[in-house]
């Protein structure tokens, strides 16, 4: 009874902390923004759903379509390339590179090749959205299926089994909670690639209707298509958080692995791995973008080949001017994105502390967090900039909010991977909650907090160029429209080179951070 | 909202389909040999192009054997890769941006002109109007930083300094000049002035071709090579496109409930797209139009746009414009 009582308050709380962002958001639109047609009040976006409501079914019909065709050849790819490079480490550094290199390319470079290669239809949109998910679900895949304690390898050798049983009895298994954890990131991501999809040509959907509502000055319109894309995404979040639920029954096996002492790698290995791997994966992706190119026999003139590049950057007569305008460009970018990805790491690494200590507040913030994540960045800019301003603050803002929901997530994950025995641990002496956090819960977390770290990188790069061409006005991402507005295609694909090249880069910084430390807290993580 | 239940049935639908739509470039692919062709629009679907759905409706180009599918543009879609790719037999994009592409190697050739009068405005409010180039001074506008030279060209005709107004880069929104962020803005004189209206917001507007702006736009660009190998296609899709047009001149209002029907999915509001539509002949019917017809341009227009668009910075040649297929079809 008293159990029941103390449930029934906490959910009256969690309304009534949802009553209360409504009000707040009401009377904000209504008076605080009231005549700068900006943000709509709830009742007005409501009004509008109803009254459309066919419109919005039809369009909405169309976008999840697309986004669940992306979602599952997306997540198919990501599936069969994290089981190939498990299976077959030496792989690793390839797929890894490729897989990086493929998620990096930025949509004014490869929306117009999609448009031609598929010519009308769902081609760009379902190709768009499945490229937004599977690299977010590769990444952590493989960190799941190399979350397995030695020993039960070590047991599967004993009885003489090889590689494929290891995959089939423990490594996949031992995935499922980091699978799941990605699948619920891939969902919003799927729509939003869908979204974007949309804006390479296409005659219904929700990014249309948004384009066309933005347009129009129907500020109710954008908030209400806003409103109904969030919807779907906190939707999409939920549906695959309840079908991990059912699937995974029992609990996931914890992970207590001792540092183990490795045998130190002979030199000629050392040195491959540190210079022949990168050099032969470089030379594996230019390969296949002049194969990719030529195959499909994509004309010259906007699908640049690599020699059409390193003659406008490096060999050209103009190369050197060429070059200073890209750089000039690049250091205006560059700044901003560091520090916006490090708040977007920070805020949700701390956001998903807080969450595990204060389960209620979870409740309340976390469609907050999904929503974030999910509305458009075309109907979001407008709000952030009008309250960070069109400056730099407005940029950091918006690569922050993009790359922090993926890693609430994945760190959530990660704190209640904690193995239970280390609870019980800390139980057993009473030790305080923060202690419990620090010396228990992080240590967990660090393996999904560097997967996520990852990730974020090119994430971070994609976000702070579309926030300066959307907002700012400044920097590589402003170039890049400028180019394609001109058909500047060397320029553009220079940019597209250039930007790969710094984002494999930052992700071989963190990734070597990432040795570092893991070899210390979780050695089962590094080969 | 009430969702269907999601069915097996359902769910191997909607994969088919999906895998249809997967596999359907290799249909347009294959379609270039009989007489289907794509003509790529600009924008998405709405009285912008109202004579072309027109020419679609009413049959003309079906009597000419020629089955057109109109491809809708947007934020991310380019018109000319998808021209000189051989995608697109037609395509329409402006002449700065088609001089662009030909600087960087595109072989087009303008074959007629839709927009007589660039639809470049700069919109402002009442309570602190732009009226002419001079009243900029001082002012903050909202625009794309991409459309910069445009402000330039229009600075340098009219004896106005550039460092002299504050530029924000703004998307293409009204939502800034409304809210106040900006004081005016640079637009197309027959979208966002017209939300604006249609919101209930009075402005005004200046047309930069009234201060000298002479660039050509919605102009119908060709590759060369299609020209000489596929005239005779090119010669009947503007035919039908000139037979459009007239319709839509005609009754503007039926092209805009046309629109508006053909459309469901879109959301266009019927009297936006009758205000846009009465609106936009102001800028494709001229004297020069009046007398030769639907999209035609001289030896001195044309020379107009080489000089501003010498302003904006490109070196153009005369050859970029090529009237023969209009001189063809009105013959």
């Amino acid at each position: 009874m008293i159990r029941q009582q103390v449930l029934l308050t906490e959910q009256m709380r969690t309304y009534a902390g949802f009553a209360s962002l409504l009000i707040a958001w009401e009377l904000l639109a209504r008076f605080a923004f009231g005549q700068l047609y900006i943000l709509s009040p709830p009742t007005a976006i409501v009004m509008r759903i109803i009254e459309d409501l066919p419109l919005y079914t039809r369009a909405l019909g169309a976008t999840v379509s697309e986004a669940l065709l992306g979602f599952v050849l997306g997540n198919l790819a990501a599936i069969v390339l994290a089981v190939l490079v498990v299976t077959i480490p030496p792989i690793e550094r390839l797929a890894q590179a490729i897989a990086l290199v493929v998620f990096c390319l930025p949509l004014v470079a490869t929306g117009p090749i999609l448009r031609v290669i598929y010519g009308p239809g769902w081609g760009p949109q379902i190709t768009l959205a499945a490229l937004s998910v599977y690299y977010t679900t590769f990444v952590p895949l493989v960190v799941g299926l190399r979350a397995v304690p030695p020993s039960w390898l070590d047991l599967i050798a004993s009885y003489g089994r090889g590689r494929l049983t290891a995959m089939t009895v423990v490594r996949a298994r031992a995935c499922l909670p980091y699978l799941i954890a990605s699948l619920k990131i891939a969902a919003p991501a799927a729509f939003l690639g869908a979204i974007v999809g949309e804006f390479t040509g296409a005659d219904r959907g929700i990014g249309v209707l948004s384009i066309q509502a933005m347009r129009s000055l129907d500020v109710d319109g954008t908030w209400a298509l806003a409103t109904i894309a969030s919807a779907v995404a906190i939707i999409g979040y939920a549906l695959v958080g309840w079908a991990g639920q059912l699937l995974s029954i029992g609990a996931p096996p914890s992970l207590l692995v001792s540092p183990a002492s490795k045998a130190p790698k002979v030199l000629w290995k050392k040195l491959f791995m540190a210079v022949a791997a990168p050099i032969l994966s470089c030379v594996v992706i230019l390969l296949l973008w002049q194969v990719f190119m030529d195959g499909l026999e994509l004309s010259r003139f906007f699908a640049k080949r690599p020699g059409d590049v390193w003659a406008y950057l490096v060999a050209g007569s103009q190369a050197a001017a060429h070059r200073s305008e890209l750089f000039a460009a690049l250091r205006e970018t560059m700044g901003t994105t560091v520090l916006g990805y490090l708040a977007g790491l920070g805020l949700g690494a701390v956001l998903a502390a807080v969450f595990c200590m204060l389960p209620a507040v979870e409740k309340i913030a976390s469609p907050v967090a999904i929503a974030l994540r999910s509305i458009p960045i075309v109907a979001t800019a407008p709000l952030l900039v009008l309250v960070l301003g069109r400056g730099q603050l407005g940029m950091l803002g918006i690569v922050a909010i993009m790359i922090f929901f993926p890693t609430l997530v994945s760190c959530l994950h990660g704190l209640r991977q904690t193995p239970g025995q280390v609870i019980d641990y800390f139980d057993s002496y009473q030790a305080p909650p923060l202690t419990q956090l620090f010396l228990a819960r992080v240590p967990a977390m660090l393996p999904s907090l560097f997967a996520a770290a990852r990730m974020a990188v090119p994430m971070a790069v994609l976000a702070a160029t579309v926030a300066e061409w959307l907002a700012t006005g400044t920097g590589i991402g402003n170039l890049m429209a400028l180019t394609s507005s001109t058909s500047n295609y060397n320029m553009l694909w220079s940019c597209v080179t250039i930007l790969t090249l710094v984002s494999v880069a930052g992700y071989a910084l963190v990734a070597m951070l990432e040795r570092r430390v893991l070899s210390h807290f979780a050695p089962e993580q590094v080969i | 909202m009430k969702f269907p239940p999601i069915t097996r049935r359902a769910t191997l639908g909607l994969l088919a389909g999906g895998a249809a739509s997967l596999v359907a470039p290799a249909r347009f692919a294959s379609a270039q040999t009989n007489s289907a062709v794509n003509f790529q629009l600009s924008w998405l679907p709405s009285v912008q192009f109202g004579g072309s759905y027109l020419a679609e409706e009413i049959g003309v180009w079906a009597e000419k054997g020629l089955d057109v599918s109109l491809l809708s543009g947007g934020p991310n879609a380019p018109v000319e890769p998808s021209v000189m790719a051989g995608t697109s037999l037609l395509g329409i994009t402006a002449a700065d941006y088609a001089s662009a592409a030909v600087a960087e190697g595109a072989t087009f050739k303008i074959i007629a002109v839709a927009m007589q009068k660039n639809p470049f405005a700069i919109a402002s409010l009442p309570g602190n109007p732009v009226n002419s180039p001079a009243d900029l001074v001082g002012k903050k506008i909202g625009m794309a930083v991409a459309n910069t030279p445009i402000l330039a060209a229009l600075c340098a005709l009219n004896d106005v300094d550039i460092n002299e107004i504050e530029i924000v880069p703004t998307q293409y929104d009204p939502a800034p000049l409304v809210s106040g962020q900006v004081d005016c803005l640079l637009c197309w004189l027959t979208d966002l002035p017209i939300a604006m209206t249609m919101a209930g917001v009075d402005n005004v507007t200046m047309l930069l071709a009234d201060h000298g702006y002479a660039v050509h736009s919605q102009t119908y660009i060709v590759t060369e090579d299609a020209l000489a190998n596929q005239r005779d296609e090119i010669v009947a899709l503007m035919a039908g496109e000139i037979a459009g047009w007239n319709a839509y001149f005609a009754d503007t209002e039926a092209a805009a409930d046309l629109v508006v029907a053909k459309f469901p999915d879109l959301g266009l509001d019927l009297e936006t797209q009758k205000v846009q539509a009465a609106k936009q002949v102001d800028l494709m019917v001229s004297p020069l139009t009046e007398e030769f017809g639907f999209g035609w341009f001289t030896d001195e227009t044309v020379a107009d746009n080489i000089a501003t668009l010498g302003l904006l910075g490109r070196e153009v040649s005369a050859d970029l414009w090529d009237r023969s297929i209009l001189e063809e079809i009105y013959g």
